[in-house]
C-alpha cells in the first residue's frame, strides 16, 4: 500500500503541473484583465491605474505572474490573492465551499437512497410496468436542465406558499432571523432549506445511475454462482442484496473518488437559482470579474482533490473486492 | 442669582460646545411625529461583499460606505448642492488665494467603540489612502492635476488643508471618511499597507469592526446577508429638528441576490424595501403586483435622467485606412452621424419610452449645466436625415449603388465597422436602430457586439493606428460640481476616446480650447462663473461633435410603503436618490 501511494504521489506532480499551466494560461490569455471596467470610469487616473495594476502583479507578463503565483503555493501555501476580496484566496473560498459541502452531501444521501432502489427494483422486476414507468419519469427528468427545471419548482413552490401561508423556503440557507435561534433551531432552519434542492437535484440525476445499477444487478443475476445460491435455497432478499447487489456496485465503488471533488465543486447552477451561498455564484462572478487566482487556486484545489479521491477509491476497491490487490 | 446665571451660562456653553448636526426637516417628506423607532430597512446587493476594508474596497455597495453614511465632514444638501458642515464644526476658514482651508471639527464625536473622533484620524486616513501600495480607490481624490492634496493638523480638533491649486471640488475632497487611527494608524506604523490590507477582511469578527458613521456591522454570512446595527454614539451629535437621534432605524440590511432578476423577485414577495428598477418590464411588473394588490409600495416613474449616457465615437487614429481617418476626422461627417440618430425612436424602441435624450458629455440630469450650455448657443444636431443627407452630399456622396448605398467618387460605399459589448441587449438595441436609420441615407454599419473586455482594450488604446472604426458604449459617474470627467474631456487622457495618438496631442483646436476650459472650470469656485465656462466646453463639443451622444435611462423610485422618511417628490433624483437614511422609519 505504501508504496503505491507513493507512486501516486509522483504520478501526480506532472498532472497537477499541466492542469495548473492550462487554467492559468487560459484565463490570462483571455481579453483584458481585473482592471478593464475600472478603465472606463472616467474619474479614475491612469497613475491609479497603474497603482492598481502593481499592486495585483498584473504589469508583469502572464509567465512571470505564474512563477510567483507557483512559488508562493509550493513553499507558503498560498494560493494566491483575490482582486476583488483582496485578501488570500484560502479564506474566501473556504466558507462557500463548507456551504456547497452540506448540500453536496444531503443531495447524495438522497440520491443513493433513491437510485438505488429503484436500480435494484428495476432489474428484478425487469420490464415490469413499474419499471418501465419509472424508467420514463426518469429519463423525462434527466433531460431537464436541472436549474430549469428548479425554476419549475420554484414557481410551483410559491404557488403552494401563496395557497396554503406555509412557510417553505424559496431560495438561500438560513431565514432572516437566524442569528437569534438555538442551535437545534438553527439546524433544522439550514436542514429545511436544503432539502428541496438537494431532493430536487437527487431525482433529476437519478436516472443514471438507476440505469447503471440495474444493467450490473441483471448481469449478476444472470450469473452461475447466483443460481446456485438459489438452488441452494438462500432466501429471494438474500439473493438479491447479500450475492447480488454487492458484487453488482463493485465499478461503482471505483467511481466514489470522484465524489471528494464534486463535493467542493457545488451543485452548479441549482445554487444560483436557489439564492444558495455555493461556491458556483462566486465563481461565475470571480470568471466574470477575470478574478485570476481566485479560479486558479480552486482549480488546482479541486484538482488535488480529484487526484486524492481516485487513490482513495482505489483502495477502497481493493477492501471490496478481494480480487483486486494496491501495491 | 448669580449662581443661576453662571449656571445659565454654563449651560449655553455646552450645548453649544455640543451642538448637534441638524438633519434639515425639509430632507424628509413625513416627519416621523408619532416618534416610531426601531425596525429595519431591508436592501439588497448583487453577488456579494468582498470585503470591510474601506481602504482596499472598491465596490459602490460596500460595508464599510453603508457603515459611513453620514460621517464626513461636510454634506451636500440635495436642495440647493451646497456643502453644509457635518463633522466640520463650521464652514472652512480660506486663506491663501483660496487654496487653503482650515476646518474646526465637531468636538466630542466618537467611533462607535467609544474613542475619540480627532484630527488624527483624517491624518491617518489621507496618509493611508495615498499610499500607492494600498492601492485605494479614493486615492485619485486627493491628487489634482497630478499634485497632491496635503493635510496637517494643527491641534486636537483643527485640521490644514493645503490644494495645489484652487479646486472647485475642494469640499467634496476634504469630505473623506475619517476611519480609527487606534486601528488602522497602528497596523499602518506597525506593518505599513500589507498590514492595512489585511485588516478587516470578511472573515473578521463583526466585533471587531469600528464605523464612524451611522451604521456599524453586526453580522456578515457569506454570500447570504449582512446586517448592519446603528451606532449609538452617531446619534449623540446627529438629530432630527426636534432634538432626538438619528438615526430612528435599529438595522440596515443587504440580502444578498444572484442578479437584478433575484432582487426584483424578492421585492415584489415583499422581502426586501427597495428596488433599482432599470427598465419598463421591471416598472410594469412592480406596476402590477401594486395593482394587484399583492404589495403595497410607493412606485414613481421617470424622476428624472440618471446620471450616465450611451455614446457613439469615431476613431481619428487610422493611418493604416487614410480615406476613413480623413472621413471620421471631418465634422460634416459627424454631424450627419448625429442627426441619423433617431433618440426619440431609440427611447421608444430599446428603452421602453423611459429615457432623456442627449446631446452632450454633461449627463442630462445635471441640468442647470445643461441649460447654461445650450443658453450659450451650443448647438445640438437633432434626427433630420434630409440634413444628414445634405452634409454627405457635400463630402461627395451623391450617388448610390444597387443596395441603395452612397459611393464616393473611387466607388466605394460608404461604410465603417461598428462595435458594442456583446450581452448588453440595450446597447445592441440602440445599434441596430442606429445602423437602420443610417440605411435609409445610404450609410453602411457593419454592426457587431463583441467582447466588452476588448471593447474597452480597443476604446482605451492609444497610437496612430487605434484597432477599430466606431463604438457604441456609455459613461457614468461624475460630479454635479463640475460635470466633465477629468479622464475624458482634457486632450491625452484615457477616454479621450476619439483621438489619442501617441503623444497625446489634440488635433483640433476646439479640443485645445476644451482642454484648457476644463481645467479652468475645475478651478472656478464661483458656481455662476463656472457654470459658463461649463457652457463654453459645451458649446465648442456641441460643435465639434467628436463623440455622437445618444441617450440615457431615467431613473425610477420604488419602496415599499411600510418605510417612510423619503425625500420630498422635488428632492429625489438620479444623483441624490431618493432618500437620507437617518431619517427614515418604519410606520
Amino acid at each position: 500500500m505504501f508504496p503505491f501511494l507513493i507512486r501516486r504521489f509522483f504520478q501526480s506532480i506532472p498532472t497537477l503541473l499541466l492542469a495548473s499551466v492550462l487554467i492559468f494560461f487560459v484565463i490570462s490569455l483571455a481579453p483584458g484583465d481585473f482592471l478593464t471596467p475600472a478603465r472606463l470610469n472616467p474619474g479614475i487616473s491612469e497613475q491609479q491605474l497603474a497603482n492598481l495594476s502593481a499592486s495585483f502583479g498584473l504589469d508583469k507578463p502572464a509567465y512571470v505572474q505564474y512563477f510567483y503565483w507557483m512559488r508562493n503555493m509550493i513553499f507558503h501555501g498560498d494560493f494566491g490573492l483575490s482582486f476583488q476580496y483582496t485578501q488570500p484566496v484560502l479564506p474566501v473560498i473556504w466558507p462557500r465551499i463548507v456551504n456547497s459541502v452540506y448540500l453536496v452531501l444531503l443531495n447524495l444521501v438522497f440520491f443513493y437512497a433513491i437510485a438505488i432502489p429503484i436500480g435494484v427494483y428495476g432489474a428484478v422486476r425487469q420490464n415490469s410496468f413499474g419499471d418501465k414507468a419509472i424508467n420514463v419519469v426518469l429519463y423525462f427528468l434527466l433531460g431537464f436542465p436541472s436549474f430549469f427545471l428548479f425554476l419549475i419548482v420554484i414557481y410551483l413552490i410559491l404557488n403552494i406558499r401563496n395557497a396554503t401561508g406555509w412557510d417553505i423556503p424559496l431560495g438561500g440557507m438560513t431565514s432572516g432571523n437566524y442569528d437569534q435561534l438555538s442551535s437545534l433551531g438553527q439546524f433544522w432552519d439550514v436542514l429545511r432549506h436544503l432539502l428541496i434542492p438537494a431532493l430536487v437535484l437527487a431525482v433529476t440525476d437519478a436516472a443514471g445511475l438507476t440505469r447503471v445499477i440495474r444493467g450490473l444487478m441483471l448481469e449478476v443475476m444472470r450469473s452461475d454462482y447466483i443460481r446456485t445460491a438459489r438452488a441452494k435455497g438462500v432466501s429471494e432478499s438474500s439473493a438479491i442484496w447479500k450475492h447480488t447487489f454487492r458484487n453488482a456496485i463493485l465499478p461503482i465503488v471505483a467511481g466514489i473518488g470522484g465524489l471528494l471533488p464534486a463535493a467542493i465543486s457545488g451543485a452548479g447552477f441549482v445554487e444560483v437559482v436557489y439564492a444558495y451561498p455555493g461556491i458556483t455564484p462566486m465563481l461565475l462572478t470571480a470568471i466574470t470579474a477575470s478574478d485570476l487566482y481566485l479560479i486558479a487556486g480552486f482549480t488546482v484545489i479541486s484538482t488535488i482533490l480529484l487526484i486524492i479521491g481516485n487513490a482513495l477509491s482505489d483502495i477502497l476497491l481493493a477492501v471490496v473486492d478481494p480480487r483486486i490487490k494496491v501495491g | 442669582m448669580k449662581k443661576a446665571l453662571l449656571l445659565a451660562l454654563a449651560m449655553t456653553a455646552t450645548t453649544s460646545m455640543a451642538a448637534p448636526f441638524i438633519y434639515p426637516a425639509a430632507w424628509t417628506a413625513e416627519q416621523n411625529t408619532a416618534n416610531k423607532r426601531g425596525g429595519e430597512f431591508r436592501d439588497f446587493i448583487i453577488s456579494d461583499f468582498k470585503t470591510s476594508n474601506p481602504f482596499t474596497s472598491a465596490e459602490a455597495d460596500s460595508i464599510p460606505i453603508t457603515m459611513e453614511a453620514g460621517a464626513g465632514l461636510f454634506i451636500q444638501d440635495p436642495r440647493n448642492d451646497e456643502f453644509i458642515p457635518k463633522m466640520a464644526a463650521g464652514p472652512a476658514v480660506v486663506s491663501n488665494n483660496n487654496k487653503r482651508f482650515v476646518v474646526k471639527i465637531r468636538p466630542d464625536m466618537k467611533f462607535s467603540d467609544g474613542q475619540a473622533i480627532t484630527a488624527e484620524d483624517w491624518i491617518t486616513t489621507w496618509k493611508i489612502h495615498t499610499d500607492d501600495k494600498v492601492g485605494s480607490n479614493s486615492y485619485d481624490s486627493f491628487f489634482i492635476n497630478d499634485k497632491p492634496v496635503t493635510i496637517k493638523k494643527i491641534d486636537n480638533l483643527t485640521l490644514q488643508f493645503d490644494f495645489p491649486s484652487q479646486s472647485s471640488t475642494a469640499l467634496a475632497t476634504m469630505s473623506f471618511t475619517p476611519w480609527p487611527d487606534h486601528v488602522f494608524g497602528k497596523a499602518y506604523k506597525a506593518g505599513g499597507a500589507e498590514a492595512v490590507k489585511k485588516l478587516w477582511g470578511l472573515g473578521t469578527n463583526a466585533s471587531e469592526i469600528v464605523s464612524p458613521g451611522m451604521w456599524v456591522l453586526e453580522s456578515y454570512r457569506a454570500g447570504e446577508r449582512a446586517v448592519f446595527k446603528k451606532n449609538t454614539n452617531f446619534g449623540a451629535w446627529n438629530t432630527d429638528s426636534k432634538g432626538n437621534a438619528l438615526p430612528y432605524l435599529d438595522k440596515y440590511s443587504y440580502r444578498v441576490v444572484a442578479d437584478q432578476n433575484a432582487g426584483l423577485a424578492a421585492y415584489l414577495a415583499g422581502q426586501i424595501d427597495t428596488f433599482g428598477v432599470r427598465n419598463a418590464d421591471d416598472l410594469a411588473q412592480i406596476k402590477k403586483a401594486i395593482d394587484g394588490g399583492n404589495l403595497k409600495a410607493y412606485l414613481k416613474a421617470n424622476v428624472s435622467p440618471q446620471a450616465q449616457s450611451s455614446w457613439i465615437t469615431f476613431n481619428w487614429n487610422k493611418a493604416s485606412d487614410p480615406a476613413k481617418q480623413t472621413l471620421f476626422r471631418d465634422v460634416r461627417f459627424r454631424r450627419a452621424m448625429s442627426h441619423i440618430a433617431n433618440r426619440q425612436a431609440m427611447i421608444q424602441l430599446a428603452l421602453g419610452g423611459l429615457g432623456t435624450e442627449n446631446y452632450f458629455s454633461v449627463y442630462p440630469i445635471f441640468k442647470s449645466q445643461i441649460d447654461a450650455g445650450i443658453a450659450a448657443g451650443a448647438p445640438r444636431y437633432q434626427y433630420d436625415l434630409s440634413q444628414a443627407t445634405k452634409l454627405l452630399a457635400q463630402l461627395g456622396y451623391t450617388k448610390k449603388n444597387a443596395q441603395g448605398y452612397l459611393t464616393g467618387k473611387d466607388g466605394k460605399v460608404l461604410e465603417f465597422n461598428m462595435a458594442t459589448n456583446a450581452g448588453n441587449t440595450t446597447r445592441e438595441q440602440l445599434g441596430r436602430i442606429f445602423t437602420d436609420e443610417a440605411k435609409k441615407v445610404g450609410v453602411k454599419v457593419n454592426f457587431t457586439p463583441i467582447d466588452f473586455n476588448t471593447l474597452v482594450g480597443q476604446l482605451t488604446s492609444k497610437g496612430e493606428n487605434r484597432p477599430f472604426d466606431a463604438i457604441l458604449l456609455g459613461l457614468a459617474n461624475g460630479t454635479n460640481t463640475w460635470p466633465f470627467g477629468v479622464n475624458v474631456v482634457p486632450c491625452g487622457t484615457n477616454l479621450h476616446s476619439f483621438n489619442n495618438p501617441t503623444d497625446g496631442k489634440c488635433a483640433t483646436s476646439q479640443e485645445q480650447l476644451m482642454t484648457k476650459l476644463f481645467y479652468q472650470g475645475q478651478a472656478e469656485l464661483n458656481t455662476a462663473k463656472r457654470l459658463a465656462i461649463g457652457a463654453q466646453i459645451m458649446k465648442a463639443e456641441g460643435e465639434l461633435q467628436p463623440v455622437i451622444y445618444l441617450v440615457g435611462n431615467n431613473y425610477h423610485v420604488t419602496f415599499n410603503s411600510r418605510v417612510s422618511g423619503e425625500f420630498p417628490a422635488t428632492l429625489m433624483d438620479g444623483y441624490y436618490e431618493s432618500r437620507n437614511v437617518a431619517l427614515t422609519f418604519i410606520k
